[in-house]
Order: C-alpha cells, then structure tokens, then sequence
C-alpha cells in the first residue's frame, strides 16, 4: 500500500472534517452523514479512520470533562 | 591542568604584591625625603599619623628626629608605589579574568557530561539516496532530529510543518549564526523502504533528509535517543499505525544532544531555543 502523500492526505482530513461537522450539527441522527461517512472511509487508509474516531471520542471526552466536570453518576 | 598552576602563581603573586604596596603605603609614612635626602622617622605608630602630608618642599615638623639613612638603601619613591600599584592591579585583574574563564569552563564540563550521557550517539542508516551513513556524516552540522513513519495519519506531518517553519523562521533570522539540517528517520522500516522515504520528504523541508535502514539499524537509532515505538495491530492489507515518540531533538555541530522539543513547543519557541544554542555554541562555552 503506498504512503500517503501531501495531496492525499488534505483529501483525507477535508473528507473527515466533513464527516464530523455533520455528526456534530446532528448528534442523534447518525443516518443523515451516511454520506460523509463513506467519503470519509474512501479517502482515508482504515487504520487511519480508525486512529481519528478514537481521537474524536477522547477529544469530546475532554472537552466534556472541561465543561461539565467529572460526575460520579456517570458510571 | 597548567592553567591551573598559573592562575595559582597568579594569585599568590596578586598577594605579594598587594602587600608589598601596603608595606610600601605605611612605608612613606616613616620615610620620607628632604632636599633629596631620605630620613626616617623615628616615632610610634600612632605618633605616624599626626605627621602633615610629606610634601617634598616642606620643612619636616622640628618636634620629631630623622635618622639620615645610608645612601647605598634605594629610596622609595611615588614612582615606584605607583608601579606596584599598577602591576599589583593588572595581576588582580588577571586572576579575576581567569576565574571567570575557569568557572565558565566548568559550567560548560557540566552541562556537556550531563547530555552525553543521557541522549545520542552514534548510529548507521540508509539515507533517501540509498547511501549509508552514519553519524559522523553529520558531524559539523546543525541537525534537528525527527522519527516518524510516512503512513502517520496527523501528527508527523504536523510536527514536520512545524519543524518547516521554525527553520524558515531561523533561516530568516539576521542573527542566527549558523542554518539547521532537518533529519527524518523512521520508525517503520518494514515499509518505509528509501523510496517510500524520498517520496515523503519531497513534502517538507527543501533540506529534509530522510533516514532508513534494516530493523536492527533502526532499533539501535530509537535506543541511544531513547525513543519509544510499538507498531499496532495490522489490518489484511497491511496497513497500521506505529505509535511513537515525538519529540524532536537538537544536535550540535560535535553530534552532541543538546535541546529537546516536546509536542507543546510552538515553531516560534522552537526557532528561539534553536539560535540561542548556536550563539552560545559561537561565542561561549566552547572554543
């Protein structure tokens, strides 16, 4: 599998930023970004879409945690 | 160690001096000269202090008795306070400036030992021409030191635009002594072979040089910079991502380690630190 290149890899992170845009106007409706999230798994290697969901849902964890605050009755 | 001995005799020499013109001080107070003729004072110490400044015209106060010295004693004179004043203050001088010197060696002995043991050394590894080379190579060059993998989805071709523009910053800089070569070196060699390099570096750094090599040469690499990578898990296709280190390090023209930047550095603190060791390197610690 060939590395990734400059241009590939702005396709890739404009394809992704699409995807989360989407999933962030639509929290719930995950079936509205269908589209983008096929976009997004084409311009992109699997272990990279895979190496960016992780990191969305520690960002938001973060970003959830700096907000809100740890809360016990979450567990 | 010579140097040593000398500021030592330098010193010592400092003393005698010193002291020689303090003697020589109290001595003008008991020898004096009228009509080119040197007396002496015969009188207690403290009856020294009521005499009035020896002018050399003055008559000498009548209360007190001179003894005429013997002609064959050489008689002290202004001239001569003021030479051991002189000599006493030029060997002060060159004791304090050799102290200095000495304790800014030492510094220098310190900080060196203290990064020699902890980060670099030598390695050998394929640069993107197919050439080996080895640390040595590099040896009197500026080197920015970066491991990475081409298959890194953000943070390697973040950190390599951040290391970009640092340089442009420091390439830019009117005072910036000396220009730093980016050095790439990957932590995926089993895909990373030197094609795949050159290809990956074309996006960076007009100087960038990619680095390669067989597994061993690249563990080797990662161990002596103390450089963390574990390759996950492979999908079919083979495709993964190496989990690493970043940090980029700094290396002087000696292939000494000198500075390390963490992923919290921006290109603008990157670029400062950068000329700061350089300027130190030109006009400071070392020769």
């Amino acid at each position: 599998m060939p590395a990734p290149n400059a241009n590939s890899r702005q396709l890739c992170y404009e394809a992704r930023d699409k995807y989360y845009e989407c999933r962030d106007k639509n929290p719930d409706k995950t079936e509205v970004c269908e589209e983008f999230r096929k976009m997004f798994e084409k311009s992109c290697l699997p272990s990279w879409v895979k190496h960016f969901d992780r990191k969305r849902v520690y960002e938001e964890y973060k970003k959830k945690l700096n907000t809100e605050g740890y809360k016990l009755t979450d567990e | 160690m010579y140097k040593n001995l000398i500021s030592n005799m330098a010193a010592n020499f400092a003393k005698i001096t010193t002291i020689a013109g303090i003697r020589a001080t109290r001595r003008i107070h008991i020898v004096t000269s009228y009509n080119n003729k040197l007396y002496k004072f015969i009188g207690q110490t403290g009856s020294r202090k009521k005499i009035p400044c020896c002018t050399m015209s003055q008559e000498p106060p009548k209360k007190y008795d001179f003894v005429k010295e013997s002609s064959k004693r050489g008689p002290i004179r202004w001239t001569g306070l003021i030479a051991t004043v002189i000599v006493g203050g030029a060997a002060v001088y060159y004791v304090k400036q050799a102290k200095d010197e000495m304790e800014k060696k030492r510094e220098a002995e310190k900080q060196r030992s203290i990064g020699k043991a902890a980060i670099g050394g030598p390695f050998t590894l394929v640069n993107h021409e197919g050439k080996t080379v080895t640390n040595k190579d590099y040896f009197g060059h500026w080197l920015i030191l970066y491991f990475g993998f081409t298959h890194c989805p953000d943070i390697c071709p973040e950190t390599l635009e951040k290391l970009q523009n640092a340089l442009d910053k420091i390439d830019s800089t009117k005072d910036a002594p000396d220009k730093v070569l980016p050095i790439f070196i990957t932590v995926d060699p089993a895909r990373d072979d030197v094609k795949t390099v050159a290809e990956y570096i074309k996006d960076f750094h007009p100087r960038l040089v990619g680095l390669t090599g067989t597994e061993e040469q690249v563990k080797a690499t990662c161990k002596v910079y103390r450089v963390y990578y574990s390759a996950g898990p492979a999908d079919a296709d083979n495709d993964y991502i190496v989990d690493h280190s970043v940090i980029l390090y700094l290396v002087d023209p000696d292939g000494e380690f000198v500075d390390y930047f963490g992923q919290n550095m921006d290109e603008h603190e990157i670029a400062n630190t950068t000329i700061s060791h350089m300027l130190k390197y030109k006009f400071g610690n070392k020769k």
